[in-house]
């Protein structure tokens, strides 16, 4: 019984071995901006060991000060927002609508189209950004909020369908059909009992779109040559890779300011979350 | 009836199916069209169709081998270590007896909740040779500085331990759920019948998750197969070419050399080639029926 006892001490003790490093190695970098963030960096070499662990009096705003007010970064807060919300909007609703019929309207061809959306996944975005960037130039949409609102709105819309036809499965079509037999349309019946039961695939749908133009680079750089169009992704390669003279400090305020939102977001929101991407990940 | 809910699914159907036709299949076509052009910054208002002649020239470069080699390092070396670490957290954070899991899963999910664009840069900044923060560290150690992205085989290493730190969280959470769905009873069962630890391990858990780690595998290699960021933005390709993979090598082909028509090309063997691959790690494992 007492060799019981010592091996699953031993495990256990093991095992709070391997959590604690993982643990402290997903942490550091984060730790790491924002410590760096609130520190008065003079030159980029003199970073130290010693700066991790900050004294109260060596903290400072200054690289906030610097980012806020000598930078346009109110501005490319209000683009990415327009962008990113916008996308969210049609994303979701697209993505919605297509679950609904992929899950609950008899039609030839669906399990066709179920395929072909796993296929698209294969191709690189490079092969659609240079078409999509001509096409746009076409119809002179470069250069304007609804070019790049367009361009996003795809998002995660068709994985968000394929999705929410899966979790739309598992509801019960008595549920409707109540519903329906009280005299709602059936696309009222749609949209007041299924689309709160959805909650939680939508918010997925809703926060992975967000995030997809909040932190896209490439559509960005592509389809925006004007500054007053430019995104904080933008501005913030242009800080940390164009211009290297920016101080580190000043780039790891950006970094905190426009991925902490996010992170708060997505750490409240982690159940829902995770259920969404247990069910795309293991339907199997 | 048939006709009619068809004609309403449609309907239904028409925002996704203007997603896929508009922003995603034209332009599919649009690029295979262009591989077949000579359209770049030479030929940028007068282009025509040249055969093969783009696929020929890409063949003929030597540069297709090392990269298809390189995607390949990239893929394989970034998804075991992730896919192997991933399934041991989940394990270990499996145990019933052991105190903190939930803490411990909050603190795993911190690489994924920081926007990835954002933390590569932060990373980019971490392995820099003057000021980055793992020479300050190695140096604790007595390790003399190393400039990362000089040499091909550390260039590797920073870019997999970068990915390693953005995507073994995702693996975590999936495995861990994954376990979670297997039937207490069968381990009862198994308990009760005297089977050991390492039995229960490979007649219960392995077998129970074989197809979620089969799944999440070929998609996750699907998915970094075509990662684009990190390479892009840690070592751009370099040093030289020896970090280049199809996706970054495309992209720079058309936005730094405007050579679209070999930037097209290059996506389309790209894609021929993952397919080829994921066809075959769908079929030996059987997960296909399972998609659909």
């Amino acid at each position: 019984m007492d060799s019981y006892r010592l091996l699953k001490y031993v495990r256990l003790a093991i095992s709070h071995a391997v959590l604690i490093a993982f643990a402290a190695f997903a942490v550091f970098p984060i730790y790491y901006v924002i410590i760096t963030s609130f520190s008065n960096v003079p030159t980029l070499a003199s970073i130290s060991i010693g700066s991790l662990i900050p004294r109260p009096s060596s903290l400072t705003l200054s690289a906030y000060y610097y980012i806020l007010f000598k930078n346009p970064f109110f501005l490319w807060l209000k683009n990415s927002l327009i962008f990113g919300v916008s996308s969210m909007l049609i994303a979701t609703a697209a993505a919605f609508l297509g679950a609904v019929a992929l899950s609950r309207i008899n039609m030839p061809g669906k399990s066709t189209l179920i395929y072909f959306i796993y296929v698209l996944t294969f191709f690189p975005f490079t092969v659609t950004v240079i078409p999509l960037y001509f096409m746009f130039a076409q119809l002179h949409l470069i250069n304007t909020y609804y070019g790049l609102i367009i361009a996003y709105s795809g998002g995660s819309s068709i994985f968000g369908a394929y999705l929410g036809k899966i979790f739309i499965d598992t509801i019960p079509r008595e549920f409707e059909e109540a519903a329906m037999i009280d005299g709602l349309g059936r696309f009222t019946a749609f949209a007041r009992i299924l689309l709160p039961m959805t909650g939680p695939v939508l918010a997925f749908v809703a926060l992975t779109s967000f995030i997809g133009a909040y932190t896209d680079y490439v559509l960005a750089n592509a389809f925006i040559t004007s500054g007053k169009l430019w995104t904080l992704t933008l501005g913030m390669y242009y800080l940390a890779v164009t211009n290297r003279a920016t101080l580190y400090n000043v780039f790891a305020a950006f970094a905190v300011l426009m991925g902490l939102p996010i992170f708060i977001l997505f750490i409240a929101l982690q159940k829902f979350l995770l259920r969404a991407y247990s069910l795309g990940g293991l339907k199997a | 009836m048939v006709k009619r809910d068809t004609f309403i699914g449609f309907l239904y159907l028409l925002p996704i199916i203007a997603i896929i036709l508009f922003l995603t299949l034209y332009p599919i076509g649009y690029a295979v069209y262009i591989s077949f052009t000579n359209f770049n910054l030479y030929h940028f208002f007068r282009y025509e169709l040249v055969g093969l002649q783009n696929y020929i020239t890409i063949i003929k470069s030597g540069a297709l081998g090392s990269i298809f080699l390189q995607t390949i390092i990239w893929t394989v070396g970034s998804l075991v270590p992730m896919m192997a670490a991933g399934f041991v957290l989940a394990l270990v954070l499996n145990q019933r007896d052991l105190v903190g899991r939930t803490v411990y899963m909050t603190f795993m999910l911190f690489p994924w909740a920081f926007p990835s664009f954002i933390t590569i840069l932060v990373w980019s900044g971490m392995w820099n040779y003057e000021y980055g923060i793992v020479n300050k560290i190695m140096a604790l150690m007595g390790v003399h500085s190393i400039y990362w992205f000089n040499y091909v085989s550390t260039s590797w290493i920073a870019l997999i331990i970068t990915n390693l730190w953005l995507s073994f969280p995702y693996f975590t959470v999936v495995f861990s759920s994954a376990l979670q769905g297997i039937p207490r009873e069968l381990y009862e069962t198994a308990y009760v019948d005297g089977a050991s630890m390492f039995r229960r391990f490979t007649s219960i858990t392995l077998p129970q998750m074989k197809n979620a780690l089969s799944f999440v595998g070929i998609s996750s290699f699907i998915f970094t197969w075509n990662n684009f960021y990190p390479i892009y933005l840690l070592t751009g390709g370099g040093p030289g070419t020896a970090t280049e993979i199809f996706v970054v090598y495309a992209y720079q082909e058309a936005f730094s050399y405007s050579l679209y028509n070999i930037a097209a090309a290059y996506s389309i063997v790209d894609t021929i080639i993952l397919a080829a691959f994921a066809l075959i790690m769908l079929r030996i494992s059987g997960i296909m029926k399972v998609i659909a």
